[in-house]
Order: structure tokens, then C-alpha cells, then sequence
């Protein structure tokens, strides 16, 4: 087995310094955290990886039976770590890789330094009192959505392939790919994601954990980001001046040094 | 991506079908409806000028067979020209080099074609 | 003419902007609604006080393309600065929906920082309706290719042997390379016992693809198994089998195939192999001491093409250490590296290198070597090994 290649495995900054493992969201590829690394690199090393399915990872290597529950994204996580050998790891997971990375920490606790929730959401659907922010029929037209969109995706990605001139440091071979999906691997995802309910396990989490979320984000409301850090014992929560659900694209700095004050400190 | 490509000329000593790119159970079927297109009379000759055909498979082969077969029908002739190497080795492995008349070039299967295809 | 010019010199930016014939929205960074033309306003419903500074964008969507916006759309516009054709419904004032596509552009100051959004946003109701039914009908196709290749692969299950069985005194082995999941290939291959301590095996290859080709290589298989019982040799019942297949022809092109079909009987501490070639590639011999030969069977006519179809028997004999290999011409006709077909005697040439010893080693030199040629491979390949075990090999 291969996690490297399988998940396109990218190693970057110090060498010796504390080792952050990045974990994009649903809906894009590493390439989402390009905005945070140059500041993150300065002080440790960076290793950013593709889920299985999305950018540059091996489509081949996808199966629907790993892939429906979140539980084979962490087995992912942990064969980077144990692969490359990584220890102490400040894990990073963005939306639905929070989750992914609170799986991956409850398996193997000792692998981890600490945990960074950026916009978690441990259950997206409404359950009782609990407002995840959305209905079962939300997703189910969120899904469908992206079925109608499947033309559109074509289409989207033309300007991207054909580079963008007006903008050079975005234009380069990387981003021919960026947030490039499978549209099929995509609806599975989105379906992967959308309904887990991974809130019991969060009082599992024996890592140092925080909490960062977004001050308006339609997606991970910040009554589930006071839940989730409720939730897991000790944690602390952040709450950045942000818009969005993808406040490493929209408030780049801020969450570069939030991240990099708790993944620094003793 | 195969490519074939095939061009009827219809000269006066009688219709010529040229055979070209890969002949294989994608194109075959356009090979076969070109030589159907000639309804060729009786006692003319249907010459198929292979000379730019680059693979021929067992479809092809049997597109082939199939175009004597309606030439023959029709009580007309057929001959190949300018069959490649490889397709006269196919035809040596299958048993059908005696099967086919064959000549070097399209002109000389016209020349060798006793009936004055201006007759019919 | 005159008033004509007029009209045109009439014609504000400020009223193209509101009365074009698509929707302008400027948004700031965070999505709050700056400026909206009058055209979208009215495709909304909406006042423009209740919109300018008070919403975003991303509120004018449905739950499902609000979700797609912040995960895809948003990313993406921030990354690349531009982003086209996307299609999503916008909410009206009354509750009901519209179909648009969406572009927007990111409008940068002169020191390259992100000012504001541009959006333009088409109505695309027709545009959708045609959509719709692309979709529908890829997803019909998509449950036809399924149900396609479930067919195909049980179908090429029934035209070959299940397992082979065990010859005694010899190693037999079987490969099946299928060149497309949803068509069934004409490649056919069987190996069982007639009477005493005689076999026959055969291996061929149908002309064409597809569910046509299947019948012709069911026929062709039940007649050969019922004929190499009744008739005294491989000549005899290859033309049995060019018969029955020219009984069964419909239309003008013919339904034929090649194969080898071959007797195997105990001689010595070997074997003695007669078989007959219907315009099949020629079987190859290698023996024990590495070296490889084509069988001459040059002559033999294609089965079911030709009324008096000529068929030409050769007869061999199997040392301990030897193996004979048949292969259909998947293997003789795949494209290497470039555009070069791999012929009989290229093969002759590799299997002359070979060091193998068994038809279990040779199927698997073979596999690897039709790996090889990853996609070159364009056709089925089968493959039917028989080798005589050295002596003291006792493996079952």
C-alpha cells in the first residue's frame, strides 16, 4: 500500500520542526490550504494530502465500500502518519475532516500532539434539540444539486485548465486541478458527509483539541461549534472574524495564526 | 482513436473501393454498405484497392468475404489490389490466399478484367 | 437614419446596466448584496431596499446550492478569481424557483487586493429543461452499462469451461483476457475427456463481438464437443463444425471462426497431439530445453465461410518438460509500445527466451506479457497451456 501516492502526499517547510497534518473539507483538494501554508511553513513542517477522490489522488484506489462512512477517510489519515512515520502530529481537519480527524485521534490517541477543528460539524442534520443547521430534505436537495450540477462542473472547470493570465500566482499546474472531483466519487461524499452523526464521538477525544469556527457560516453555525467544543473536554474554542465556511480562503492570516498559536504553544 | 476511410470511384472500367486506416469491427460495417452502395451489375468487376489499409481483424475479414459474397450475387467479379503485407500473410494464415483474386494494383485488375464494363 | 444614431447615442451605460437582458450583482468579499440591475430584481421580486446590504448572495439560494456555493463555488472563485456556467436555482420573493447559470469575476484594486464580486447571472430555463433530460438520460445509460456488463461477464461464464480438469500426467492451464467489460468477446477455449485415456481440447476465436458473436460461439462450442465424440479425427470434425456454422448464416456477412482442435493421448513418458488448424494462428511448441517452434498449419480455412472449407491436421509429440500453447489472435494482434502489431513469430521470438517449464509457468509469462501491452490489447485473448510434468513431479 501506497498512502503516498494514493493520496498525493505533499511535505513541505522546517524539517525538524513540529509536524502539522492538513485535511481538506468536502468540495476541494489540498490546494484550499495554499493560502495559510506559506506562514504555516515558517514555523513548521507542513504535509497536505488529497482525500481519495478528490485532486490528484489515485481515483482508482476509491471503493464504495470504504468510502461511505468516514471511517475509511481516517484509516487514510492514520496509514499517512504511520507511513511517513509522523509523531506528535497537530492534526488540522477542515469541515468534514474535523470529524475525520477526531476518528483518526480516537483510533490511535498516541499518534497526535493536538487537534484543530476548523468548522466542525459533527452532525449537519437537525435532531431534536440539537440544530445542525439543516433538514433531511436540505440534503437531499443539496445531492440533487449536485446532480444538476454535473454539467456545470464541466463547464467550471474550463477557465480553470485553460490557466488565468490576469492572475499568475494562481495560474501553474497545480491548480489545473484544483478542486477537480470525480462528480460521481463527489455525490458520495457529499452523501458521506452530510449525514454522519459522529456526536458521540466527540467526548471520546483524549487530545488537546480547538475549536476554530467562522463568526457567520451558513454551513457550520456557531452554535454547533459551541457544541462540539461543550463537547470534548478541556477544549478551547476560537471564534474567528471570518465569513464562510473556508475562513483559510477568506481570512487567510487570522487562521494561519490561529492555528499556528495553538499548534505552538507547550 | 482508429480511423478508416473509404472512397468509391467509379471509373470506366468499372468501380473501385478504396480500403483505408484500420478495418476492424468498428469500421466494417461502413466497408460493407460502400460496396453494397455500387449494386454492381453482372459481369462487372468490384475491384477493393486496399494499398492504404494499415490493419485488417476477423471482422474485416469477414467484410471482406461478405463484399465477394455480394459481388458474386450480383453475378460480378471481385478482386483486391495492392493487398499489404500483413493483410496477404492473414490471408495465407486463414487459408483464403487462393480465395481472392488478387493483383498489385486497381489498374492492373482493371486490365486483367476480360468483360467491357461498358456493356451492361 | 437620424433618429436611429440618436437612440444609440441615447443609450446609457446606466440603462444597459438595469435593463440588460441578464441579471449584474456586485457583492462585497463576504457576499453582501452592493448593487443588483434592474432586470434581477424583477426576475426576483424583490425591492432593491431589501436586498442591498441586507443579504448575501449565498441567501438568495436554495438550502441545497447555498451548500454547493460555500463547499465549491466561493473556493472557487477566491482561488482562480473567476468562475462560469454554473447552474443554480435562485430563490423569489414568492417562495417559487428559477433556473440561472451564474458567472462572477473578482474585481481587484491596483495593489491586487480582492475589492468585490461581479456576478452575472443568466435566466436558463430552457437551458435546464434541456439539462434535465441529458441527465436523465445518462442515468439511464449508466444503469444500461451496469446491467450490460452483468450480462456480458455471466454470458462469457456459460462459453467457458468453469475449471479445467485434471489430466493426469499433465500441468493444463487457462487465461481469459476480456478486452471490453460490457461486450461478450468471441473467444472460446475447453478442455475434456473423450474416451479411454484420450482428450481434446480446442481454442477459438468467433468473428465480431457482441451478443451475435455469443450464439455462433455457443453453437460452435456444442457442435465441437458433440463431434469430437462421433468423428475419428480433428480434420473431420473441424468440418462438422464449418457445416453446421454455414447452416446457420444470416445476411450477407459471414458468421465464421478460427480455431485449433486437438487430441491428446498417453505415449511413453509423453504424449502424442494430433491436431487441426480452421485458419487459426499457429499453436507454439516450446520444449524443454527452451526451445520454441510454430506448428505449420498453413492451409486450413477459416470454419463457416467457405462450402468446402480444407482443413490441415498435424501430429506432434509432447516430451516430458514440453508445453504446447494456443492463444487466439488478441495475443498476435495487440498494439506494443507504439503502433506496431505483435505477430506469431515476434511471439515465437519471446517465448524462445522464455525459461519455463510448465503450462502453469507459461500462462503466467504469457499474462504478464499481455499486461504488457496495457492498452495495446484490443481484442479478447484466450489462452489454453497443456504440458507433459517432468518426471517425479507428482504435483497434482
Amino acid at each position: 500500500m501506497d498512502a503516498r501516492r494514493r493520496n498525493n502526499v505533499t511535505v513541505i517547510g522546517c524539517e525538524d520542526a513540529p509536524t502539522v497534518l492538513l485535511a481538506h473539507g468536502f468540495g476541494c483538494d489540498q490546494n484550499l490550504w495554499r493560502l495559510v501554508v506559506p506562514d504555516l511553513s515558517k514555523r513548521f513542517r507542513i504535509v497536505l494530502f488529497d482525500h481519495v477522490g478528490s485532486g490528484r489522488s489515485d481515483v482508482a484506489a476509491w471503493s464504495p465500500q470504504r468510502y461511505t462512512t468516514l471511517d475509511g477517510y481516517a484509516e487514510d489519515v492514520l496509514e499517512i502518519c504511520a507511513e511517513l512515520d509522523l509523531r506528535d502530529v497537530v492534526l488540522v481537519g477542515h469541515s468534514v475532516s474535523a470529524m475525520i480527524a477526531v476518528l483518526a485521534a480516537n483510533r490511535e490517541p498516541e499518534r497526535f500532539a493536538k487537534l484543530v477543528l476548523l468548522t466542525p460539524s459533527p452532525c449537519y442534520l437537525d435532531d431534536g434539540d440539537y440544530r445542525g443547521g439543516f433538514t433531511r430534505a436540505d440534503i437531499d436537495e443539496l445531492l440533487d444539486s449536485l446532480e444538476s450540477n454535473y454539467l456545470g462542473w464541466s463547464a467550471a472547470m474550463a477557465p480553470v485548465i485553460a490557466g488565468n493570465p490576469d492572475r499568475p500566482e494562481v495560474a501553474g499546474e497545480l491548480e489545473a486541478a484544483f478542486c477537480r472531483t470525480d462528480p460521481a466519487i463527489a455525490r458520495v461524499f457529499a452523501r458521506t458527509t452530510f449525514l454522519s452523526d459522529n456526536r458521540a464521538d466527540l467526548a471520546d477525544v483524549t487530545v488537546r483539541t480547538a475549536v476554530l469556527q467562522c463568526s457567520s457560516d451558513a454551513i457550520a453555525p456557531r452554535e454547533v461549534g459551541q457544541f462540539v467544543h461543550d463537547r470534548i473536554e478541556g477544549s478551547v474554542l476560537v471564534t474567528l472574524d471570518a465569513i464562510g465556511h473556508c475562513p483559510q480562503l477568506s481570512a487567510p492570516e487570522q487562521t494561519a495564526a490561529a492555528i499556528a498559536e495553538f499548534a505552538g504553544a507547550r | 482513436m482508429t480511423s478508416f476511410t473509404v472512397t468509391t470511384l467509379d471509373l470506366e472500367a468499372g468501380p473501385v473501393v478504396e480500403f483505408a486506416g484500420e478495418l476492424d469491427s468498428a469500421s466494417a460495417p461502413r466497408a460493407l454498405q460502400a460496396v453494397e452502395a455500387i449494386s454492381p451489375r453482372p459481369g462487372q468487376q468490384v475491384v477493393l484497392d486496399l494499398t492504404g489499409l494499415l490493419f485488417c481483424d476477423s471482422s474485416g475479414i469477414s467484410a471482406l468475404i461478405a463484399a465477394r459474397n455480394i459481388a458474386h450475387s450480383a453475378e460480378a467479379g471481385l478482386a483486391l489490389a495492392g493487398v499489404p503485407r500483413h493483410l496477404a500473410r492473414t490471408l495465407v494464415l486463414i487459408g483464403l490466399d487462393t480465395f481472392f483474386t488478387t493483383y498489385a494494383t486497381a489498374a492492373q485488375a482493371q486490365a486483367a478484367w476480360p468483360e467491357s464494363p461498358a456493356g451492361g | 437614419m437620424e433618429t436611429t444614431f440618436s437612440a444609440l447615442l441615447e443609450d446609457s451605460a446606466e440603462d444597459l446596466y438595469e435593463n440588460a437582458p441578464c441579471g449584474y450583482l456586485s457583492t462585497l468579499m463576504d457576499g453582501t448584496i452592493a448593487k443588483i440591475n434592474a432586470t434581477l430584481l424583477g426576475w426576483l421580486g424583490h425591492e432593491r431596499a431589501e436586498l442591498l446590504g441586507r443579504r448575501r448572495f449565498a441567501d438568495l439560494l436554495p438550502v441545497g446550492d447555498r451548500i454547493y456555493h460555500e463547499t465549491h463555488f466561493a473556493p472557487m472563485l477566491r482561488m482562480h478569481g473567476e468562475i462560469g456556467g454554473i447552474a443554480l436555482e435562485l430563490v423569489r420573493a414568492d417562495g417559487t424557483r428559477m433556473a440561472v447559470l451564474v458567472s462572477s469575476t473578482v474585481k481587484t484594486s491596483a495593489n491586487g487586493t480582492a475589492q468585490l464580486i461581479r456576478t452575472t447571472i443568466f435566466d436558463a430555463g430552457d437551458r435546464r429543461a434541456y439539462e434535465h433530460e441529458l441527465l436523465r438520460a445518462r442515468q439511464e445509460a449508466e444503469q444500461e452499462r451496469d446491467r450490460v456488463q452483468l450480462l456480458a461477464s455471466t454470458l462469457q461464464r456459460t462459453l467457458l469451461p468453469p475449471s479445467l480438469p485434471d489430466v493426469p500426467g499433465m500441468d493444463v492451464a487457462a487465461y481469459y483476457h476480456p478486452a471490453s467489460a460490457d461486450e461478450v468477446g468471441g473467444d472460446f477455449y475447453d478442455l475434456f475427456p473423450l474416451t479411454g485415456d484420450t482428450w481434446a481440447f480446442f481454442l477459438g476465436d468467433v468473428s465480431g463481438k457482441g451478443a451475435e458473436a455469443a450464439v455462433v460461439t455457443s453453437l460452435t462450442r456444442y457442435t465441437l464437443r458433440a463431434a469430437a465424440v462421433q468423428e475419428p479425427g480433428p480434420a473431420s470434425v473441424l468440418k462438422r463444425l464449418n457445416t453446421a456454422l454455414l447452416k446457420d448464416q444470416h445476411g450477407a456477412t459471414p458468421r465464421f471462426c478460427t480455431a485449433i482442435h486437438g487430441l491428446l493421448e498417453p505415449a511413453g513418458d509423453g504424449a502424442k497431439v494430433t491436431l487441426a488448424s480452421g485458419g487459426h494462428p499457429p499453436a507454439l511448441v516450446i520444449r524443454h530445453n527452451g526451445a520454441a517452434e510454430l506448428l505449420d498449419t498453413r492451409g486450413g480455412q477459416l470454419i463457416g465461410a467457405l462450402p468446402d472449407a480444407r482443413f490441415v491436421e498435424v501430429e506432434l509429440r509432447l516430451r516430458p518438460g514440453d508445453t504446447l500453447l494456443l492463444y487466439s489472435d488478441g495475443l498476435t494482434e495487440a498494439r506494443t509500445h507504439g503502433r506496431v502489431r505483435y505477430d506469431e513469430e515476434d511471439l515465437r521470438d519471446w517465448a524462445d527466451t522464455l525459461d519455463v517449464g510448465s503450462a502453469t509457468e507459461t500462462v503466467a509469462a504469457v499474462s504478464l506479457l499481455l499486461d504488457s501491452f496495457g492498452d495495446g490489447v484490443d481484442d479478447d485473448t484466450a489462452l489454453l497451456a497443456l504440458s507433459v510434468r517432468l518426471l517425479g513431479d507428482e504435483r497434482p
